[in-house]
């Protein structure tokens, strides 16, 4: 009986038990090249820097939970970074703040909208409205670079709480992470809007049957996305102090980052869960993509390597996933 | 009358390209010139060649790449080789999304980030020679009249329609975009279908990369990035419906062609390239929330 039970849990958790192996395999790796790999500020250092990521794949998996995809997310955080740089100027911090939220929230209610009441192809939609901020980001500031963050928001991203001893502290940035983590996660599990997204997920017709105003839900949902985005540039912006210009290479600004939100949803297991996946899901799969990354980097494979592995790991769990599905 | 109506309504596209053609002559007296016409060409034989796939202009690039890198050696090895890859990206997409139910969007995002990244390893900085004996022959020009390109467009445009209508392959193509149930009922053997679609889709990339690089004059792991979402706009605004199994070569290509007018009237009333980003995305929306608005319409006119 108890085998059973073990043997359905693993079932159930399959992607998760996946994940963690890896994880372990990865710092294992990491730990016999360098065991200062291992040392707790070192890791701690590892997911302060991916802890935007993080807040961005959350964005993410919200919007592919209930069967769309946010193709604009990582060009709206660039656009917030670049112009709240702009406004800020180094000294106001609310008025540009307020400013930024609002942009951010209004690209997420245009998208949302545009899909829910136009019945525009998601991918369509938020592709165009990447290229449209894409536009918008260069005509307004010329690739960015101007401009600097305000003193207190500095402090604020770069902050680290509760250092003892040797170790340094846990970082502000890192525990908005975790904290929007676990509040999206009762969310999700704990109230009505949760459960309709759920159930959006899992089957859009019979959630329309039951009653569900799928519209609103598709409109919060997008929304939600741009202001998850707003407060990930904001948290960037703040260590960055005076962001670097970016020059557009690619589809558009921000596509890159945004693929990496893809992967960590599809390595999460959200994707195929029709509405079973989760956010706490993703915080896993980000933490084992940061220390991967992380890893190929110190054994010399950049930024083009952890592209192709990005691809390969989509692939490989959806190509998995996939077959195992139409056997059954 | 009638028919004049149903011509009207099938070829609006022509229609639409003729109106924004004669704009911009009085608009801009260098729109009158051949030589504005033929750049024109030159812009839109990519934007043809590029299907509706997001592996495509991922394909372009390492296309590019590759041309830069091989032509100077043999050309002609070169050429195979780059259609070879064309082909074995076209594969591997068709097989993932028929055998392995692979999501469509998924497996050419997924493939998007390995070509991506294998484009840039191969060249990490602009750069590469292409010989001046193919940017001849693929950019030749009667005085100002830039004959291939226009060739291309048009041999295209013939090759696709023919394809589409007149070979039972093409009656198979249009089955299973509209509904791939039914066609695999009535014997048609789906998987293939879609293989060969993914095959045809990757290798016409792998072509307009070689021409992209010919026209830049090098290789760039970026440099067909941004015709993936010219052949979104054009592929919609061409009339293909977004569902499938609805849509017309000639209508892609006027499409084409529109696009590629627009870049050059942008670049002509002096206004910052970077608005051209803007008013793309703006018509994608509205084409594609057009085309859904009738299509619901003819929906429930059929209920």
């Amino acid at each position: 009986m108890n085998k059973e039970k073990l043997q359905q849990f693993c079932r159930n958790n399959l992607q998760v038990l996946v994940i963690f192996g890896g994880l372990l395999v990865v710092m294992a790796i990491g730990g016999i090249i360098t065991p200062k790999f291992l040392a707790v500020n070192h890791i701690i250092d590892i997911l302060y820097l991916n802890s935007i990521l993080g807040i961005l794949a959350i964005a993410q998996t919200l919007v592919i939970l209930i069967g769309g995809i946010d193709m604009s997310l990582g060009s709206t955080y660039w656009l917030v970074i670049m112009l709240g740089a702009q406004f800020m100027k180094g000294e106001f911090l609310w008025g540009p703040m307020l400013i930024c939220f609002l942009i951010g929230i209004t690209i997420g209610f245009i998208n949302g909208y545009c899909i829910a009441k136009l019945k525009i192809p998601f991918v369509v939609m938020t592709l165009a409205m990447m290229v449209i901020i894409t536009g918008v980001l260069y005509v307004t500031t010329g690739g960015g670079g101007g401009g600097k963050s305000a003193e207190p928001l500095t402090q604020f991203s770069i902050q680290r709480i509760l250092p003892i001893g040797d170790f340094r502290g846990i970082p502000v940035r890192m525990l908005i992470w975790i904290l929007f983590t676990i509040g999206f996660s009762l969310i999700l599990n704990h109230t009505t809007f949760g459960w309709k997204m759920r159930a959006l997920g899992s089957n859009i017709k019979a959630g329309r049957f039951s009653g569900i105003n799928i519209e609103r839900v598709q409109i919060v949902t997008y929304t939600l996305s741009g202001f998850l985005a707003v407060s990930a540039g904001l948290l960037y912006l703040g260590q960055a102090r005076t962001p670097y210009p970016i020059f557009q290479s690619g589809a558009g600004v921000g596509a890159s980052i945004t693929l990496n939100t893809i992967a960590a949803v599809v390595l999460g297991g959200t994707f195929f869960s029709g509405g079973n996946g989760g956010v706490g899901r993703t915080f896993l799969a980000v933490v084992f993509l940061s220390i991967l990354y992380s890893v190929l980097n110190m054994i010399g494979l950049h930024e083009e390597w952890q592209v192709i592995f990005n691809g390969l790991i989509i692939l490989l769990i959806v190509g998995s996933y996939s077959k195992m599905r139409s056997k059954t | 009358m009638e028919h004049l109506k149903t011509v009207l309504k099938k070829q609006y596209i022509f229609i639409i390209l003729l109106i924004f053609w004669a704009i911009s002559m009085l608009i801009s007296p260098f729109f009158r010139t051949v030589s504005t016409f033929s750049e024109i060409f030159i812009v839109a034989v990519p934007i043809v060649l590029i299907g509706f796939d997001l592996s495509v202009g991922s394909v372009a690039s390492l296309s590019a790449c590759l041309a830069s890198v091989l032509l100077q050696h043999n050309q002609f090895l070169a050429i195979i080789i780059i259609l070879t890859v064309g082909v074995v990206i076209g594969l591997i997409n068709g097989i993932g999304v028929a055998k392995f139910k692979i999501n469509p969007f998924i497996m050419t995002l997924g493939m998007m980030f390995i070509i991506d990244g294998v484009s840039s390893i191969i060249r990490p900085s602009p750069g590469g020679i292409i010989p001046d004996s193919l940017k001849n022959i693929l950019l030749y020009r009667i005085g100002d009249f830039a004959l291939t390109p226009f060739l291309i467009i048009i041999v295209t445009g013939l090759f696709g329609t023919y394809l589409l209508k007149k070979r039972a392959l093409g009656r198979q193509i249009y089955a299973v975009g509209g509904d791939p149930k039914s066609a695999k009922m009535s014997g048609i053997n789906v998987d293939k279908i879609k293989i060969i679609i993914f095959v045809l889709s990757s290798v016409f990339s792998a072509i307009a990369g070689i021409f992209i690089a010919c026209r830049i004059s090098s290789g760039n792991a970026s440099a067909g990035a941004s015709y993936l979402f010219d052949s979104f706009i054009v592929v919609f605004m061409g009339g293909t419906l977004v569902s499938g199994g609805v849509g017309e070569f000639s209508g892609t290509i006027a499409a084409a062609l529109i696009i590629a007018s627009l870049v050059n009237i942008i670049q002509f009333i002096n206004i910052s390239s970077w608005y051209h980003y803007i008013i793309k995305g703006v018509i994608l929306v509205m084409v594609s929330g057009i085309q859904i608005y009738f299509l619901n319409k003819r929906r429930k006119l059929n209920e």
